[in-house]
């Protein structure tokens, strides 16, 4: 075992993991504050913005909040599952960043390329939508362990909503898997970037089903059923301090995934509009990997301010009604859409 | 919904019904309401309504007090809309003692009821939005009820339990610049409540979530007694405004509107057309308000004779009446409230059959009860 092993193959992953992490955990507690200045906006009031220079140490004030507060097992719930339920509930979505690539690839003095990505697996897209999927265990779990029935009601919902729309969510994903060639992410954007054509107007109609899907993925208005707060409160009713927070930071955690996964999907990820990149990244490599983060930055906040607005504005859908959306909607549309960008790919896209 | 199951279901699994309490601590019951569902599935096929967590004994309190003392009194039923009670009780001891209000006073009144029904609706139409998940909406109505408890603070110097008019008449004139503030909040609000539409009445998920739900006939709703935007709903033509007119109503222009199909949606439409009414009988009353004294001639110890009255307003959640017994004495033998919110809440028995929870939300908000009443 040499030194160029341990170099390559561990410390640089654990450093990349330790750096993602942080900036995930970070970016998934300042979405939290985001969206609720956002709110405030929205509802012409102000939002959260007395702890800290406009309100920006708020959620390490929630942190501690939570943090300290007694944590409650109740009598009827079984103990072993309802403790279980957050982790199952929290991981997922952490795992999910692993596959996603930030920028083009650093090349050091070297010669060595360095990736932006802890692991660009060649199934990313599906390991994403695969343990994505599982976060709902966290959510079944939640509710069938706490012994109430409100948490019960939540966790049933969850399940339902899910059959009614991973299914369009995943045909609709297949239409870029399909245009681009293949599952890896970086691919998907490199596809993008030969094409120079983002696949948002090839696949317009993918597009819009992968944006009602994924809100229903991130449990959010017009369907928060499973939390559902003014109907039945939610699968995390009897949840509080850590193990609630731990919830929380799940859906959040969700949410910032999947407003970078869209982007890398649809808007070209890291690519940096109206110039041509591979073109420009041969003469200044290190400008375009930074420049092109940034544009990744962008379109990411442009999509988490676009699924806050969402929040802000509709009233929610009953879960018999998602199903129906779900089912007798947008399944025929991805399907029929499918054949749309299989001609497209063989006729448009050389 | 179809009430059969499938019977390769019912063979297969054993299912039965079970209940769910919903409240008295339950966010959408807007109050201390409690539902005991019982629920199969998510369907709700029966429901025991349990009231008086809220109860205050407030007819017997009125028996302790002079007619003077009790009047505040009745401001704690329906906190909201604290004036339109005021004037409920104020109006069956004038009809009582027979006296005689000035023109100029009713219109005072006039004009402060309806201000007080806007807001007491704009209550309604946030929490009711909020209920069904469109979060903002709340927001858009505390902003204008802002305004209008702006209003009725500067008139009567409080911001939600006002002790309004006292007996014979009102107690001040509007204050200076008042009128001016008021027609600048009437011209602005119009156009408000056009923003609240835009959001919710075209709105496909708005719709779907309201159309069709808790239907009540106008036959039924007649038979519960039902009053007030709920009865209108249902294309029931009674507003005590027209249909017993009291006070200055008569001498205003104004529509009563009506739904058609008893569901959700046209209680929904109905309270906020009566809104845009509301500011047109205001914008009527400030513009022919007449001259003359604020207050009949009332004795300072008031014994009124021996008898009987009842007297009925138009609450903002439907008919207020008041039946009142006399025995002569300086304190009321007997009062006693028809609280519309009491009454509509025996609806919601029949609205929410074969409903799903995530309806019995929008149901409690379509009656729109305010537990102060339903319990007093």
């Amino acid at each position: 075992m040499n030194t160029d092993f341990l170099l390559h193959y561990i410390a640089f992953p654990l450093i990349k993991i330790a750096i993602l992490l942080a900036a995930v955990f970070t970016v998934v507690a300042y979405i939290v504050l985001v969206e609720r200045r956002l709110l405030g906006f929205f509802q012409s009031r102000l939002g959260p913005n007395r702890v800290g220079p406009f309100g920006l140490i708020q959620p390490i004030a929630d942190g501690m909040k939570l943090f300290l507060k007694e944590d409650v097992v109740p009598l009827n719930a079984n103990p072993v599952l309802f403790k279980l339920a957050p982790v199952f509930a929290f991981f997922p979505p952490f795992v999910g960043f692993a596959v996603l690539t930030f920028a083009l690839p650093l090349i050091m003095p070297s010669g060595k390329m360095h990736s932006f990505s802890v692991a660009d697996v060649d199934l990313g897209i599906l390991l994403i939508l695969s343990i994505s999927s599982l976060g709902i265990f966290g959510i079944i779990l939640a509710g069938y362990s706490s012994g109430s029935k409100y948490p019960l009601f939540g966790s049933l919902r969850s399940a339902s909503q899910m059959l009614a729309y991973e299914v369009p969510l995943t045909l609709s994903v297949i239409a870029v898997i399909m245009m681009a060639g293949s599952f890896r992410l970086s691919d998907i954007v490199a596809a993008q970037q030969t094409y120079k054509l983002y696949f948002v107007i090839p696949g317009i109609i993918a597009f819009v089903v992968y944006l009602i899907s994924v809100v229903a993925e991130t449990n959010r208005t017009p369907f928060d059923l499973p939390e559902g707060e003014s109907e039945i409160i939610g699968f995390h009713t009897e949840y509080s301090g850590m193990r609630f927070a731990f919830f929380f930071m799940a859906e959040y955690a969700n949410v910032v995934l999947i407003c970078m996964l869209t982007p890398a999907l649809f808007l070209g990820g890291y690519d940096i509009p109206f110039v041509n990149d591979l073109e420009l990244y041969k003469a200044h490599p290190y400008l375009v990997s930074t420049l092109g983060f940034i544009s990744y930055a962008a379109k990411s906040t442009l999509f988490a301010f676009f699924y806050i607005w969402i929040r802000a504005t509709f009233p929610r859908y009953r879960y018999d009604q998602l199903l129906k959306v779900g089912w007798l909607v947008l399944l025929p549309i991805s399907l029929f859409n499918l054949f749309l960008v299989a001609g497209i790919k063989l006729f448009l896209l050389k | 919904m179809k009430n059969e199951k499938p019977s390769y279901l019912r063979e297969l699994v054993e299912t039965r019904e079970f209940e769910l309490n919903m409240g008295p601590q339950h966010p959408a019951t807007h109050g201390v309401y409690r539902a005991i569902l019982t629920l199969d599935g998510e369907r709700i096929v029966g429901l025991n309504s349990v009231v008086g967590y809220l109860h205050r004994g407030i007819e017997k309190w009125a028996e302790y007090r002079t007619w003077q003392q009790a009047t505040p009194i009745f401001d704690r039923l329906d906190y909201l809309s604290a004036v339109i009670n005021c004037h409920g009780y104020v109006g069956a001891v004038e009809k009582l003692l027979q006296v005689e209000v000035p023109k100029k006073a009713e219109y005072i009144r006039v004009i402060c009821d309806e201000l007080q029904r806007i807001a007491s609706h704009l209550i309604w139409f946030g929490t009711h939005a909020l209920d069904i998940g469109a979060m903002s909406v709340l927001f858009y109505g505390v902003r204008e009820r802002e305004a209008v408890v702006d209003l009725l603070e500067a008139q009567f110097g409080q911001r939600l339990l006002y002790n309004a008019y006292p007996i014979g008449g009102v107690r001040l004139d509007f204050p200076k610049g008042w009128v001016e503030a008021c027609k600048k909040f009437l011209k602005t609000f119009n156009s408000r409540i056009d923003e609240y539409e835009a959001l919710l009445t075209k709105n496909r998920i708005w719709k779907q979530r309201t159309i069709g739900i808790g239907v009540i006939s106008k036959e039924d709703a007649i038979a519960y007694g039902l009053s007030g935007p709920t009865l209108r709903g249902s294309g029931v033509f009674f507003d005590v405004r027209k249909s017993i007119p009291y006070s200055a109503y008569p001498d205003f222009d104004f529509e009563i509107p009506l739904g058609k199909n008893g569901d959700v949606y046209d209680r929904y439409l109905c309270r906020i057309r009566e809104m845009r009414q509301s500011v047109r009988i205001i914008e009527q009353a400030l513009d022919g308000m007449p001259e003359g004294e604020l207050k009949g001639k009332v004795p300072k110890i008031i014994r009124p004779p021996v008898g009987e009255v009842y007297f009925s307003v138009e609450g903002a959640k439907g008919q207020l009446g008041f039946y009142i017994v006399s025995d002569g004495k300086d304190k009321p033998y007997r009062v006693h409230i028809k609280s519309p919110s009491f009454i509509n809440l025996q609806g919601l028995d029949l609205m929410s059959k074969n409903q799903l929870i995530a309806d019995m939300v929008a149901l409690i908000g379509s009656i729109d009860i305010v537990l102060g009443e339903v319990d007093r």
